[in-house]
């Protein structure tokens, strides 16, 4: 017990609740899990409407929203520099030992990630997300993540998939990153007490209906299946540009009997409409991981999903039908899925869920990662400058100049305020239980 | 990693899934001989020919010179050296050489077609005769030397965002829509003529040199990618004539100009192809798994 070091962690990136998404619950239900382990954790984002400043959540769990509005798809706006003094402020304060941050996009993540680097903290990056090479906004975010990875500790990623992905986009060793996947809470994703009937099929399709989330496959899909299996019905949950083409659909094929279109399911009210089907159909274009299949399968749900990304990765060939991105394919996979149905338990399914993934699980061998990133060697800005410079001809002498900069501006910072003159928090946690004990040795001296 | 080699024989075989937690006797930053396997390289790069990226080019030289013709009627124009009379009278040759080749070269055209064509020509030409006054003083309190500039820039624009592949106005036939870019080339061509029109001395100057110019931006284009699309050999021929004409054109106007186009012509059909083969070994093109699936439908929305 003594040898394991307890981590001061701090989450960074513009993705938390009150938005709600993939990343957001990875971070919430990580922290959760690694407070449980004894770590302190505090989580950084920018402010959400009127929500700015600290905020605690559950178990404890410290929030600062930063006062910067987000511009763009909930990012802030890139200043390089303006979050300098608020994020070395939070690492004092909070005497932080591990950066982690998530999200390829999230510039406030790479601009705190950049500071921590600055100062000498260990930083830890989490990718969620697949990009290609070919578009200009690839490539762009693609440089991007080659300069935030250039002097990473390591990196996680939530599938092989995704690792190979990163590994060729920023060209960090592989054996700096580690795959740790997506978990789901099981205990909020059971299956209906009673078994449904298999009299009538319920097909349950649940995502945001835009292009990548595959929705011009729904509107192929739907009508084929419908007319080759009588007995089966749609329930599709989720709002989005391409709602109104599935809708002409439905009026195309006079389907509205048997296509139910339920608008925006909010995050609470997905497990209702999950357990009121037999299958889950997924239709992504591309996906890391989809925690979505996980949230279904966890309701006993069989899936039916492209084979994309880290798709095939996530569950075991017995809970899972896989389809090319073709509309035939897909529809052949449903009836194959259709034909398991009876052997199915929707219960078997859970238990066994719950022995495949667990946040818990997902938390110790972050820790592992952590434990591996202190242990690397400290280093001087001249040592990492070389690392810098190898990203590329032109973007190589920027990185470094920018590191540069923000070297510059970091020791300005400290002859302005020198960092022990910022006030240290007191651990809320650690407090409540010298109380406790206090109040045991009180007791017993009172015996 | 290190210390597992005892275990060798024992440990199970590493499999590329997520589920399942921590995969016994791996770390999770374990990297399977199988890491990247599934990547292909530089699966969809074709392979160029000079000789055929050579003619294809000719379509962007044949489309420069006909610009360049435009600018030496306009010069001639400008200085009064040829006049109104001969200049309809080149408008009519055009229309009727036009029409002749469009009637030579496309199969799908329809008397219902053609009439609808000479409905729309015979509505342009009364509408900008209408408008011929008001061309005639739009810019008198612009000096000139702003208006050579201006039209000389738009002329650049046009140029650069003209469609060299296709057809502003729809041939029949043809799938796709013009693009925003190549909109707004033909909107510049346009404005270039207005401002060169308004520099000339009479209304039926003015007339005249529109009709000339607007049928050469509008339908020059069409009636090149009809003759493109009836037989590549006639339109590498026409070509070769249209390109000896304009340079001989362009010669009698100005040395320097000569020399400029020849050179400019010589660039965008001989070294431009050759630099694209060359830079082609520099292609690196990366596919796998974590690729956006195409849909292999269309979408209509």
């Amino acid at each position: 017990m003594d040898q394991q070091r307890k981590h001061r962690i701090l989450m960074v990136s513009d993705f938390f609740y009150p938005n709600f998404g993939g990343v957001e619950s990875h971070i919430y239900y990580l922290s959760q899990c690694l407070l449980k382990l004894g770590h302190k954790v505090v989580v950084m984002t920018h402010a959400y409407g009127n929500r700015s400043g600290v905020r605690y959540v559950t178990n404890g769990l410290k929030v600062y929203y930063v006062p910067w509005r987000p511009f763009l798809m909930q990012n802030t706006l890139p200043t390089f520099y303006g979050t300098l003094p608020i994020t070395r402020t939070i690492l004092v304060r909070e005497r932080i030992s591990i950066v982690h941050g998530h999200q390829a996009f999230s510039t406030l993540c790479h601009e705190a990630l950049m500071h921590a680097r600055t100062m000498g903290y260990k930083i830890i990056f989490t990718d969620h997300s697949l990009y290609g090479f070919a578009d200009v906004g690839s490539i762009h975010m693609n440089k991007v993540l080659q300069f935030t990875l250039a002097d990473i500790s390591q990196a996680i990623c939530v599938s092989h998939t995704s690792k190979e992905n990163t590994v060729l986009r920023s060209g960090i060793t592989p054996e700096r990153v580690f795959v740790i996947p997506n978990a789901v809470d099981t205990a909020m994703f059971s299956p209906a007490p009673n078994r449904l009937s298999c009299d009538e099929i319920v097909i349950i399709v649940v995502s945001r209906l835009v292009y990548r989330k595959g929705a011009d496959l729904l509107v192929e899909v739907i009508p084929e299946v419908c007319q080759l299996f009588p007995n089966v019905r749609f329930v599709v949950g989720g709002d989005g540009p391409k709602r109104v083409r599935l809708e002409e659909m439905r009026e195309k094929y006079s389907l509205q009997d048997r296509v139910e279109m339920l608008g925006a399911v909010p995050h609470s009210q997905v497990r209702s409409v999950l357990i009121s089907g037999h299958i889950f159909l997924n239709s992504s274009l591309t996906e890391a991981f989809c925690i979505a299949i996980l949230e279904a399968a966890s309701c006993g749900l069989l899936t039916v999903s492209t084979r994309v990304g880290g798709v095939p990765e996530v569950l075991p060939d017995d809970m899972i039908v896989l389809a090319e991105p073709d509309p035939g394919d897909m529809v052949h996979a449903i009836g194959k899925a259709i034909h398991m149905l009876p052997n199915i338990n929707p219960h078997v399914m859970h238990s066994q869920m719950k022995k495949l993934y667990s946040w818990h699980d997902v938390a110790k061998r972050t820790e592992i990662v952590y434990d591996c990133a202190l242990q690397s060697s400290d280093e001087s800005l001249l040592q990492r400058l070389p690392r810098y410079l190898k990203c590329g001809a032109w973007a190589g002498k920027l990185f470094g100049l920018v590191m540069i900069v923000n070297f510059l501006l970091w020791w300005l910072l400290e002859l302005w305020q020198p960092a022990e003159s910022i006030e240290e928090v007191p651990d809320l946690v650690l407090v409540q239980n010298e109380h406790e004990e206090r109040m045991q040795d009180f007791v017993e001296a009172q015996d | 990693m290190e210390g597992a080699t005892d275990q060798v024989i024992e440990r199970p075989k590493w499999k590329k899934v997520a589920y399942g937690g921590m995969q016994p006797g791996y770390d999770d930053n374990f990297t399977d001989e199988s890491f990247l396997e599934e990547m292909v390289m530089n699966a969809n790069v074709v392979k160029r020919d000079l000789w055929k990226v050579m003619q294809d080019s000719v379509s962007i030289t044949q489309y420069i010179c006909l610009v360049a013709l435009v600018v030496s009627v306009w010069a001639h124009t400008l200085s009064l050296n040829i006049d109104e009379i001969s200049l309809l009278k080149l408008d009519v040759g055009l229309i009727a050489l036009g029409f002749s080749i469009l009637l030579l070269t496309t199969s799908q055209l329809s008397v219902q077609l053609l009439s609808r064509y000479f409905l729309n020509i015979s509505f342009f030409i009364c509408g900008l005769y209408i408008l011929a006054p008001i061309y005639h003083t739009l810019t008198r309190s612009i000096s000139s030397d702003s208006i050579v500039a201006l039209t000389v820039s738009l002329l650049i624009i046009h140029l650069f965002l003209h469609d060299y592949s296709g057809s502003t106005i729809r041939p029949p036939g043809a799938l796709k829509n013009p693009n925003l870019a190549s909109n707004i080339s033909l909107n510049a061509s346009i404005v270039a003529s207005v401002l060169v029109a308004s520099r000339l001395p009479s209304r039926l100057h003015v007339f005249a040199i529109m009709l000339f110019s607007l049928q050469i931006f509008l339908f020059a284009p069409l009636i090149t990618f009809c003759i493109k699309k009836y037989s590549n050999r006639v339109h590498l021929g026409f070509s070769f004539a249209l390109m000896n004409m304009t340079l001989s054109v362009v010669c009698q106007l100005h040395g320097m100009l000569f020399v400029l186009l020849l050179g400019l012509l010589l660039f965008i059909s001989v070294v431009c192809p050759y630099w694209l083969i060359r830079i082609q070994e520099y292609k690196f093109e990366i596919n796998g798994p974590w690729d956006e699936a195409k849909l292999c439908f269309d979408i209509t929305e």
